[in-house]
């Protein structure tokens, strides 16, 4: 299926900021899933923008407004084409989680990460979601990801960055990062391999993201927004993706951008500028086919952006004075 | 006379001033004969000296979270440490091939393949959990992969005398304007002890290290590249050496918000406008060093800096992601990266370590437990260390059951008696233990600085030689090979 991306990311200051300094990661990925026709960012002002690969092999655009301005346009349009997913992976059984070799190779997805620390609370959690699923890798990864949705209850603003695990289960609310970090959580302490995955999905309905992402992308009322799903390491298959938002398969209407440990690895959005003014950050996507009639949804991205204000208002010198002294 | 007292003939160190029969060795004869004859009431006055110089110069070092007062005034001992020239040649090949050694590796890691992991010579989870592993390296090479410009080895005399790798300090090794305060305290305290030596020179550290620094600037730089120091500010406890250093070296000292990034080049701010900046010596740790793609709350870094690096349009010295390195769980790995990288034996081998993930090497360690010293590989400083000898049984206990719940954080060594030196205790030059930190510099080859810092612990039978735990420092003396060199030591003292 072909896919025509366009991620409008616009900040807005209430009075003119300086020395503004971004990374972007919102450009598809390409592998056997997906193959990146065309990609291209553009800002207004211009600059020169470096595009890297990071780590992750996710494409980074680092790009940054020395001069005075208050208002910062990153335009970035991608064409992708996407194929269906892989049928779900043969049995295999728990017993081959604990090769020393299968754990060595997946040490980083296996072990807790900033954003994924999970404790009795989540381990609780997590033998309850498997309490009744076969000895199958594949069938404990699905009993999770069809868990999170009882867990958590989609609700578009619920939480802020940074929240615990631990607080996600007791607030019973979240967005669909959140349901991805709690699945990454709950396998990686149950012994499977996970990682946190950014990217787009398109749907039917632009209002709730929970519903199955089988809607034919030519009628109108499609929408795409930047979601997050996982992927689970099943032995002698690989990563199997699953997304716990909607408790179900990813499809060829997921765009991968990148994968991480966390939310922290492949964040669309991440900067600082200078200046006290207080920042407005929108970001858009629309997904077009060329011949389909355009419709989009606009969604703040809130928990996307990191928007740092530098310096700080408050405590600013006693942070720098603790800062300094941590220093090695 | 004041009195120097010789080890006990059944003290398992090796005495660097006397032998086994307690006979003076003939390195240290002058300066035996020397210092035995000062009275008590003359090596006091001679210590005066010495701290009121460091104390009129400001050389402090600071603990952190001590209630005393967090600043104390550098503490030197004023009995030196003297290597021979054939010894410290010996020395200096062995830390030039380890130096080499892991930065090859390190740009394996960072700009390369990956080989030795590839290869099965350091396992790859190993370094993937290492909390040194720093994903932003990745896609940031230096000119001659030196990802390590100044390293510090740690380096400890066996029983027999053998010097031996303790650990490496490849992130951001200091202690090195103690070495040249060190010896302008000596010379002032003791103005004709030259007479008898000819003494490598120190002071053309300064000169040394902006030649390397220059070496790895981004070509295209020009014939004078521009270089700053960035520190953390007045608060760091070394903020001092970077004063130091920057003036021994001739350039900036600069705090993060002296620089500025345009469009992936580095600027420093100045009244004459934005210059571009070539190679950054930083002393802030990575996660500090750009709130972009690191810690966002930092205060301390320059926004944008990572890209530019990327860029390569600036060198960051050392560069980022060294801690995995000098990552203890990798030590026990590097005679290995040695003969792997450079198909050479390790001519200085470690201090024998045994790494708590094999289950081969843990049983037998378990074995012996208090026989052992117990290292966290994720502390610096000497924290953490158990050293099983002195350690109760519940301290045992609780060791190796931190051990078994993640053997990964743990590395158990051999107790090595570290050598001893006479040093000035409560009125008497008794034998105490030392090591010894020198710097080597990597440029567009690799040097070692002669000497290097003697850390010295100052109370009797102790191991912990950290200046934060109450250690001290010695001059360190490399003597020059014949009368050619004469009037090095006269350098140092002319400045």
């Amino acid at each position: 299926m072909r896919l025509d991306i366009a991620y409008r990311l616009h900040f807005t200051y209430a009075e003119p900021v300086s020395e503004s300094q971004n990374e972007i990661r919102v450009r598809p990925r390409d592998d056997l899933r997906q193959r990146v026709l065309s990609y291209r960012l553009t800002t207004t002002p211009a600059t020169r923008v470096l595009q890297m690969r990071d780590y992750f092999g996710t494409t980074v655009d680092h790009l940054g407004i020395r001069g005075s301005h208050d208002d910062l346009l990153v335009l970035a349009e991608a064409s992708v084409e996407t194929t269906p997913t892989d049928e779900t992976p043969a049995p295999v059984s728990c017993e081959r989680l604990d090769d020393q070799q299968f754990v060595n190779s997946h040490i980083e997805y296996l072990a807790p990460s900033q954003h994924v620390q999970w404790g009795e609370l989540v381990n609780e959690v997590a033998s309850w979601a498997v309490r009744s699923a076969a000895d199958d890798v594949c069938e404990r990864v699905l009993a999770v990801a069809q868990a999170v949705p009882t867990v958590l209850t989609y609700e578009r603003g619920s939480t802020a960055i940074g929240v615990t695990l631990e607080e996600l289960i007791d607030g019973g609310r979240g967005v669909c990062q959140d349901f991805a970090h709690l699945a990454v959580g709950m396998l990686r302490c149950t012994g499977i391999p996970a990682r946190y995955v950014s990217g787009y999905l398109f749907a039917l309905d632009e209002t709730r993201p929970d519903h199955d992402a089988d809607g034919d992308p030519d009628s109108a009322g499609i929408s795409v927004q930047t979601h997050a799903w996982i992927e689970a390491a099943v032995p002698g298959y690989g990563w199997h993706a699953l997304d716990p938002t909607n408790g179900g398969l990813v499809g060829e209407r997921h765009v991968v951008i990148g994968y991480g440990r966390d939310y922290n690895d492949v964040p669309p959005v991440r900067g600082v500028f200078n200046g006290a003014a207080d920042a407005k950050v929108d970001a858009e996507v629309i997904i077009a086919q060329p011949t389909a009639p355009v419709s989009m949804v606009t969604e703040p991205i809130r928990r996307q952006a990191r928007v740092a204000v530098s310096p700080p208002a408050d405590g600013a010198a006693q942070q720098q004075a603790a800062q300094q002294q941590q220093q090695q | 006379m004041a009195e120097l007292r010789k080890p006990d003939a059944e003290f398992p160190a090796y005495d660097e001033a006397f032998d086994r029969d307690g006979s003076v060795r003939p390195l240290y004869a002058a300066i035996v004969e020397r210092f035995s004859n000062f009275d008590t009431a003359e090596l006091r006055r001679r210590e005066g000296i010495i701290e009121e110089e460091f104390r009129r110069q400001g050389i402090t070092f600071t603990v952190y979270g001590d209630s005393q007062g967090t600043e104390r005034t550098w503490p030197m001992d004023l009995f030196p440490r003297l290597i021979a020239a054939a010894e410290w040649r010996e020395i200096e090949r062995g830390l030039s091939q380890r130096v080499t050694a892991l930065n090859r590796f390190l740009a394996d890691i960072y700009t390369g393949e990956g080989a030795a992991m590839a290869d099965g010579v350091v396992p790859a989870w190993l370094v993937q959990s290492s909390d040194g592993f720093e994903r932003n390296a990745f896609g940031v090479s230096v000119p001659h992969d030196a990802h390590c410009v100044i390293a510090g080895i740690d380096l400890v005399r066996d029983a027999e005398g053998q010097y031996r790798v303790l650990e490496d300090n490849l992130r951001n090794p200091s202690g090195i304007s103690y070495v040249i305060e060190n010896r302008a305290a000596m010379t002032k305290a003791f103005p004709r002890v030259w007479e008898d030596h000819t003494v490598e020179p120190v002071s053309q550290y300064g000169r040394m290290l902006r030649t390397a620094l220059e070496s790895v600037a981004p070509t295209g730089s020009g014939d004078k590249p521009l270089i700053v120091i960035l520190t953390p500010g007045i608060y760091n406890s070394a903020y001092f050496e970077h004063a130091f250093l920057a003036r021994e070296m001739g350039v900036e000292l600069v705090e993060g918000p002296d620089l500025v990034v345009d469009e992936h080049v580095v600027y420093l701010r100045t009244i004459e406008g934005l210059v571009p900046v070539d190679v950054i010596y930083r002393r802030i740790d990575d996660t500090f060093l750009d709130p972009v793609s690191f810690r966002p709350d930092s205060t301390l870094g320059v926004p944008g800096l990572l890209g530019a690096m990327r860029a390569g349009t600036v060198t960051v010295c050392n560069s980022i992601g060294n801690g995995v390195a000098d990552d203890k769980a990798i030590h026990p790995y590097v005679t290995d990266l040695i003969r792997y990288y450079l198909g050479e034996q390790a001519i200085l081998p470690n201090v024998e370590t045994y790494v708590m993930w094999e289950p081969d090497q843990r049983e037998a360690a378990f074995d012996r437990l208090d026989e052992l010293v117990i290292k966290p590989v994720g502390e610096s400083g000497g924290y953490g260390i158990v050293i099983g000898r002195d350690a109760s049984d519940e301290e045992l206990a609780d060791a190796r059951a931190e051990i078994e719940r993640d053997p990964r954080n743990w590395v158990v060594q051999e107790v090595v008696e570290l050598s001893t030196l006479a040093s000035l205790c409560d009125d008497v030059l008794e034998p105490r233990h030392l090591d010894l930190r020198p710097f080597v510099i990597t440029g567009e080859r690799t040097q070692v600085f002669p000497g290097g810092l003697t850390r010295v612990a100052m109370r009797k039978g102790s191991l912990i030689v950290n200046s934060s735990q109450g250690g001290g420092s010695k001059d360190t003396w490399v003597l020059a090979d014949g009368a050619h060199s004469n009037g090095a030591s006269a350098q140092d003292a002319a400045r």
